[in-house]
């Protein structure tokens, strides 16, 4: 009987420590902060939390560009409330027009808050990929993010690009020209990066992360090769998908590229020896841990992913 | 005392306990305490921030559930009354991640120590809350050293995994863990989708103790979707698996969409395996490949061929 006294005493105290916990989320969504990094160009760093937990809605670094004649949104947060605050902010700053909706690319967190844009009937814009991934990964945003969306959540609220960029793109917000660039595989098959050439800010979308460890969801060797391009860019400031703004873009890609190379090299010296995919996860790049948050929440995909997709490519191994 | 046995069932009261340990592998493991209240409840208290906060929990509510009616069914018409053995890792493990790095392909390890080597006749793997329950059905020949076998499944939702071997002489033993994952079952292709139909690789540990058989084959299990036809996809699977040496079957395998996109079979053994060994694979279309494993390199050629490690008995 007492066990069942302490397990009431127990619930009790969760209950209300989650209602508390639920109270600080209601109060950062009150408090969406956007910091002006240079004239007219605007960032809400997420924060670095799993996709799995309560605040995950708002792990992305997203933000927006403000022009003579429009505003340009560069991804919109992982829920459709977060894009709202997002939209909030946007108007206690300016009441110039959200002309375009950029996406960087399909991840839930820089995409589920595109429906908050809707009314401004602006331009969605993203790799010319982006659409197919989209559809792709509808079925999973509906099961898994549902309580993300407006409830009841439906399909017409993913809300894919009208305006697909194969290469390159210019949008002209007035006075201030962004240049996109779709880039071949990387992080994913559809990212997007966003310069403004006015300040000489590059958003990166998860082409970089900053201390949250890089996910996987495209190609390593190729996530490299774009690395390499990427760090020959004279930039003066650059917004990672994740983590702090940085004014050196080539240190802050070379952190990521060790990762990658460590993560390629771990898989294929795995493979060759045999190793089955849980030890190949218990060993790959494990000298990194220590560089990264969210190591044990992302990792073991990162290594389970390029494994299965090292398995098949032609090597000389049996 | 090699394994300690739950009380074989001889009257109703006796069943419903013995159902209820086997339905919660960690209650199974903790004998002393009344069982039934203990695993809800904790469940339910380590979960409520998280329902309060009233986000996005597709796992949670499945945690509710106990994950029950598959395996009562399937433990009834594959092992009626027997009794099964639960408690000694020593004799058998599980090795299966909490949180898979890969709904889509889950890598799942059945490990046999010592005293089991040799004497197992029949592994089979069950994912409770899966769409088709029973992963496989490996058969060992007589004597067969298997030291682990290794497979990747798919798992669609917060389930029990669990693995049922019977011995050569006919007690069962069973190991179960939970897996979290979601969407496992109809996740579209994707990690490395492609490839020629039916190529199958090998990949062996240096000392030819253990050997990786891949085979390409999208493994479709009908409930994925085209994303961009949004049809469904048709099954098509690998339905049989089969490793010989010299003519003989070593393992005999039945499998099915539980496997992930590009089955692979990893065996284990405390010996060298014997080379060459035939692989032979039947898909749901009655589709047939073959490929055989020529043991290692010629530096190592003589420790491969030197011992019939699968089979001899």
């Amino acid at each position: 009987m007492r066990r069942q006294a302490w397990r009431v005493a127990a619930l009790v105290w969760l209950c209300l420590a989650g209602a508390r916990w639920h109270g600080t989320l209601a109060q950062a969504r009150d408090a969406f902060t956007v910091r002006e990094v240079a004239p007219g160009v605007f960032v809400h760093f997420g924060r670095m939390l799993a996709l799995d937990v309560p605040g995950h809605d708002d792990i992305a670094n997203i933000g927006f560009i403000v022009g003579s004649k429009c505003v340009a949104v560069i991804d919109t947060g992982g829920s459709s409330s977060v894009g709202r605050a997002l939209r909030a902010a946007i108007a206690r700053r300016t009441r110039v027009p959200v002309c375009y909706v950029v996406n960087t690319h399909v991840h839930v967190d820089h995409v589920l808050g595109n429906i908050a844009f809707k009314p401004d009937r602006p331009r969605f814009v993203g790799h010319v990929r982006l659409a197919a991934a989209m559809l792709r990964s509808r079925a999973f945003f509906l099961r898994q993010y549902a309580g993300d969306l407006d409830q009841p959540p439906s399909a017409d609220q993913l809300i894919a690009p009208d305006t697909p960029v194969e290469r390159e793109l210019e949008l002209d917000l007035g006075d201030r020209r962004l240049r996109l660039r779709a880039w071949p595989i990387a992080h994913t098959d559809c990212d997007l990066t966003v310069l403004d050439e006015q300040s000489g800010t590059l958003w990166t979308g998860d082409l970089l992360f900053r201390e949250r460890l890089p996910a996987l969801d495209g190609s390593a060797s190729g996530w490299l090769s774009v690395i390499g391009e990427l760090g020959q860019w004279n930039v003066r400031r650059t917004v990672p998908g994740h983590g702090a703004l940085t004014g050196d873009l080539g240190a802050a890609l070379s952190a990521e590229r060790r990762y990658l190379l460590a993560l390629i090299d771990g898989v294929r010296a795995e493979l060759e020896r045999g190793a089955s995919m849980q030890q190949a996860i218990q060993r790959v790049a494990t000298a990194e841990e220590p560089n990264w948050l969210l190591w044990d929440s992302t990792h073991p995909r990162n290594v389970a992913r390029l494994y299965q997709q090292m398995e098949w490519q032609s090597d000389p191994t049996n | 005392m090699r394994r300690r046995l739950i009380a074989t069932v001889s009257n109703g009261k006796g069943a419903i306990i013995m159902l209820r340990r086997l339905l919660s592998p960690r209650l199974a493991r903790s004998p002393r305490r009344p069982p039934v209240m203990r695993h809800p409840i904790r469940v339910a208290t380590a979960l409520l921030p998280l329902l309060l906060y009233g986000g996005p929990s597709p796992a949670i509510d499945e945690a509710q559930t106990p994950a029950s009616g598959a395996w009562e069914y399937l433990r009834q018409q594959f092992y009626g009354t027997r009794a099964i053995g639960v408690l000694d890792e020593s004799f058998m493990s599980l090795e299966v991640a909490a949180n898979t790095p890969d709904p889509a392909a889950t890598p799942l390890n059945v490990r046999f120590g010592a005293a089991a080597i040799g004497h197992i006749r029949q592994v089979r793997v069950i994912i409770d809350n899966n769409p088709s329950p029973v992963v496989s059905t490996f058969e060992f020949a007589r004597g067969a050293r298997v030291a682990e076998i290794g497979l990747r499944v798919r798992v669609d939702r917060f389930t029990s995994v669990r693995a049922i071997a019977e011995t050569t002489d006919g007690t069962l033993e069973m190991r179960s863990s939970w897996v979290n994952a979601s969407g496992g079952c109809s996740a579209p292709p994707s990690a490395a989708e492609g490839g020629q139909l039916g190529e199958i690789r090998f990949r062996a540990a240096g000392n030819a103790r253990s050997l990786q058989v891949g085979i390409r084959h999208p493994n479709n299990s009908g409930f994925q979707i085209d994303p961009v036809s949004g049809e469904a996809i048709a099954p098509h699977f690998v339905s049989h698996i089969r490793l010989s040496t010299a003519g003989r079957t070593l393992i005999d395998g039945d499998t099915g969409i539980s496997l992930s996109e590009n089955p692979t079979l990893r065996i284990v053994s405390d010996q060298a395996l014997p080379a060459p060994l035939t692989v032979d694979v039947i898909d749901s279309k009655d589709g047939h490949f073959s490929a055989s494993w020529q043991g290692l390199a010629a530096g190592h050629a003589a420790t491969a061929r030197a011992t019939g490690a699968l089979g001899d008995p």
